[in-house]
């Protein structure tokens, strides 16, 4: 693995999760500029001093009647117009995957600055059509063609699995809804802020909490959610300047310290048949999280202060836990009875609420995470700040645990 | 008055307990919707009210509310008569919700009294009463753990909530009721001064007062179209009067009316078709229809003059094009520019939508030292308690010499706490991470 060149992140800015872009009349185009508009001012960029940009989005199409999302871009700022600009797609990843490509590009030193615009805008279809499109991010032919909620059922199974293997407890599962639900109320972003929520809750199985695939409850799902978050991503050169124009030491502005990016094979039954004998069920999240340690160097998850992960339903952020190394493999229930997984414990894990609690803008959510992981390392996380963090890690999963992508931010 | 750190909060939470609450009045709508908030951070609820059949629907209603049964699991209910000295005694934190009825909530203060232990606090939701009228005459320990704590309604959505303290409480119960209804309720907690209808109320009903008065000269339909969701707020103002509830309205802007004396003195008179209209039954949307009723499908419009209603498609309103102009910028999330055809826009009716803003920001600002101690408070009250363009917004959005004309044109004076607040040149709204275009929606 070859050490790249560094790559700053300068700051950014996130659009109100629990906002309804359609209920506001607004088009793609309104969550695009205000995303953006807010990274600038947050960063105090002006807009001509932007190279490059890339947009992670997985499905404006069905959901906008939008594609060429990259040029959307253009139309924030006149100074934008005939910028380089692309868009990405890996389902849920997507945010990441525009990431890593900005990342590369500076690292390859083509551009001193990026814009990364990780966007989704969701609430323009029921929640059985959009059950539908997210389908396309499995197998759809096999996995979700004429499927109620897909996904859902997905990673019931990925629970199931771990039920067959070690043992799973609901519980636990209704535990770790506690906690991002808990958390979501400290983030003023976060889209069930306002909503009612608590273990016993998370625990009943009424209608009040219905059953949507498998053993996945309503309080076990992420949210379905418009929204948009801009990153701005720059070079050391770059950094130095701005950093100087904004009376900052370098050492203040957080780094992309390592990353990790695997890709595994897209239907579920053949990701468990891969690991039957590994010690991990889903080996490939595994090596993207201690790949984007080592390139970070940083031995193990002890040198992480905290993580923002891809908790679409309970069942992936409990296997997030061991896959980290939190817990030995099939233990993670150890560390949600410790409560080493709030924000004051051993290893907070999703002090935004995460993808349950602050809402998943699908092709957002990759850039969400960096940004808070931005936010926790520079001190600026407001309410749910983990005290003195330095090293940041993010996992962001597309599929059913298909592309996976892992970022450490810190400071030194 | 510092912000305490997230970790200040987190000791100020753990400084002392609240594991046991009683609700008072628990039956009406803010005491269910309050109680039901509670039963997501305490592990113990006492739902009372005149009756335990009435506690009961109480509770019922809380757990409609907030579409959980488990409130009932960490839910007692009970009468005054049988159950408030036992419930009372217990409680670490006893929740005021009667009636905005000074007596009455005097008299459950003489058995509260009575019951409490020293060290329990007691909070008042009232949305006007003074807090130390409230608890004047009390014994120390009452008056010191006594305060306001005004939920908005419905509280399991609305989240801006006004902390009042009396001229006796303790200072360390003030910080420790923020730090819980922040960390544990999901509050956003704005403080504000003993002063009648407090901040959010004082400032909000006034704006939809004025309009309600507007309405005698150009018509409801009109008046709520040219205020409408365009000039920041999420539902028009006369569909908000209606969904508040007319008794309300009249209760808030009679109480500021008779208790203030400020420069907008008269805009917070109840106009008088309304009062005339009340006495027939007419108390909006809880009646059947105040300045707008459903006929099936068809939405009827109130002539204030005659109080008879006109099917809305009848009603030919004048060319108020700018108003999609702006509407099409805000869609396109050009705020600025929306809010810059706004303030151009020629002809009588955005003139007076112009007077209705300017009213709003001025009146605003001019409360500063008196309300709350900066604009700050009024701000986050607007924007998350009642949902409309806080005024600091309006002004960033607008520019300060815009908005110092459009107080010109209406004839207004520009209060010294604005002038004093633009000459910065900063932008006054300094909550970065909270999004202004959610304000502006594009209709």
């Amino acid at each position: 693995m070859a050490a790249g060149s560094e790559v700053y992140i300068l700051g950014g800015y996130q659009t109100d999760f629990a906002r309804n872009w359609t209920k506001e009349n607004k088009h793609f185009s309104a969550l695009m500029r205000e995303s953006v508009e807010g990274a600038l001012e947050a960063t105090q960029i002006a807009p001509e001093e932007v190279e490059s940009a890339h947009v992670g989005n997985f499905a404006a199409e069905l959901y906008c009647m939008q594609g060429h999302l990259g040029a959307f871009f253009t139309e924030v700022n006149p100074a934008f117009s005939g910028l380089p600009t692309s868009r990405h797609e890996a389902a849920c990843a997507s945010g990441s995957i525009a990431l890593l490509a900005a990342s590369a590009e500076i690292e390859a030193g083509r551009y001193d600055l990026q814009a990364v615009v990780g966007i989704e805008q969701m609430k323009t279809v029921d929640s059985g059509k959009g059950g539908t499109y997210l389908g396309t991010a499995a197998w759809f032919e096999e996995e979700a063609e004429g499927i109620d909620a897909p996904f859902p059922k997905l990673f019931g199974r990925l629970g199931d699995e771990y039920d067959k293997r070690y043992g799973l407890k609901d519980e636990h599962l209704a535990e770790i809804s506690k906690i991002n639900y808990a958390n979501a109320k400290l983030n003023p972003n976060a889209q069930t802020r306002t909503w009612y929520m608590n273990k016993d809750h998370a625990l009943c199985r009424t209608d009040d909490n219905p059953a949507i695939g498998g053993r996945i409850r309503i309080s076990d799902c992420s949210q379905v959610t418009d929204g948009a978050v801009t990153l701005f991503l720059a070079s050391r050169e770059y950094a130095e300047k701005w950093a100087k124009g904004t009376g900052k030491k370098l050492s203040e502005i957080p780094r992309m310290k390592g990353w990790g990016h695997n890709t595994a094979r897209l239907k579920f039954e053949d990701k468990v048949a891969e690991s039957a004998n590994a010690e991990y069920v889903l080996p490939h999240v595994r090596s993207t999280v201690t790949n984007a340690m080592k390139r970070a160097g940083i031995a193990d998850v002890n040198g992480i202060d905290g993580i923002e992960t891809h908790d679409c339903f309970t069942t992936s952020e409990y296997m997030a836990i061991d896959h980290f190394g939190i817990t030995a493999p099939g233990e993670s229930w150890k560390a949600v009875e410790e409560g080493w997984l709030e924000i004051d414990g051993k290893h907070p894990i999703n002090p935004s609420g995460g993808l349950i609690g602050a809402g998943h803008p699908v092709g957002a959510t990759g850039c969400r995470q960096v940004l808070d992981a931005t936010l926790q390392v520079t001190g600026e996380a407001g309410a749910y700040q983990v005290e003195g963090a330095k090293n940041f890690q993010t996992l962001n999963i597309g599929g059913s645990g298909t592309t996976s992508c892992s970022f450490i931010v810190g400071v030194d | 008055m510092s912000t305490p750190s997230p970790k200040e909060m987190r000791q100020l939470l753990n400084s002392r307990k609240i594991e046991r609450v009683v609700v008072l009045g628990a039956n009406g709508t803010m005491g269910y919707g309050s109680a039901a908030l509670f039963t997501q951070a305490v592990p113990e609820v006492t739902f009372l009210a005149r009756t335990k059949a009435k506690a009961e629907a109480g509770l019922a209603a809380a757990i409609k509310q907030v579409r959980s049964p488990t409130v009932a699991d960490r839910s007692k209910t009970g009468s005054y008569d049988d159950d408030l000295a036992s419930a009372c005694a217990d409680a670490d934190l006893i929740f005021e919700a009667l009636t905005e009825d000074f007596d009455l909530k005097k008299d459950i203060f003489d058995k509260v009294e009575a019951a409490r232990r020293d060290d329990s606090i007691v909070a008042t939701v009232t949305s006007g009463l003074s807090i130390n009228q409230l608890c004047e005459g009390r014994s120390d320990s009452f008056k010191k753990n006594f305060l306001g704590l005004h939920f908005f309604n419905p509280p399991n959505v609305i989240v801006g909530t006004e902390l009042i303290a009396g001229n006796d409480t303790d200072p360390a119960v003030v910080d420790f009721i923020d730090a819980f209804s922040q960390i544990r309720l999901g509050r956003e907690m704005i403080r504000t001064s003993d002063t009648p209808a407090f901040a959010g109320n004082r400032v909000g009903f006034k704006v939809m007062n004025e309009v309600a008065q507007l309405t005698e000269e150009i018509g409801v339909l009109l008046t709520d179209k040219i205020l409408g969701p365009y000039t920041g707020r999420a539902m028009t103002p006369l569909a908000t009067v209606d969904l508040v509830g007319w008794d309300i309205h009249r209760a808030i802007v009679d109480n500021v009316y008779d208790n203030t004396s400020d420069e907008a003195h008269e805009t917070n008179k109840l106009p008088g078709f309304m009062a005339t209209l009340m006495e027939k039954g007419v108390l909006g949307n809880k009646s059947g229809g105040g300045f707008f009723k459903k006929d099936g499908k068809t939405r009827l419009v109130l002539d204030p003059k005659t109080g008879n209603y006109t099917p809305e498609a009848d009603i030919n309103l004048p060319d108020l094009g700018y108003i999609d102009r702006v509407a099409a910028l805000h869609r396109d999330g050009r705020y600025v520019e929306g809010m810059e055809v706004f303030l151009n826009a020629e002809g009588e009716y955005a003139a007076a939508a112009r007077k209705v803003i300017a009213g709003y920001i001025a009146y605003a600002f001019a409360r500063v030292g008196e309300v709350t101690e900066t604009i700050d408070g009024i701000d986050r009250i607007m924007g998350m308690g009642f949902n409309v363009a806080p005024p600091s917004v309006l002004v960033d959005t607008i520019g300060g010499q815009g908005t110092i004309d459009m107080i010109g044109e209406a004839g207004l004076e520009v209060p010294a706490q604005l002038t004093a607040a633009l000459a910065s040149g900063e932008r006054l709204f300094n909550h970065r991470r909270i999004n202004i275009g959610k304000f502006f929606v594009a209709e």
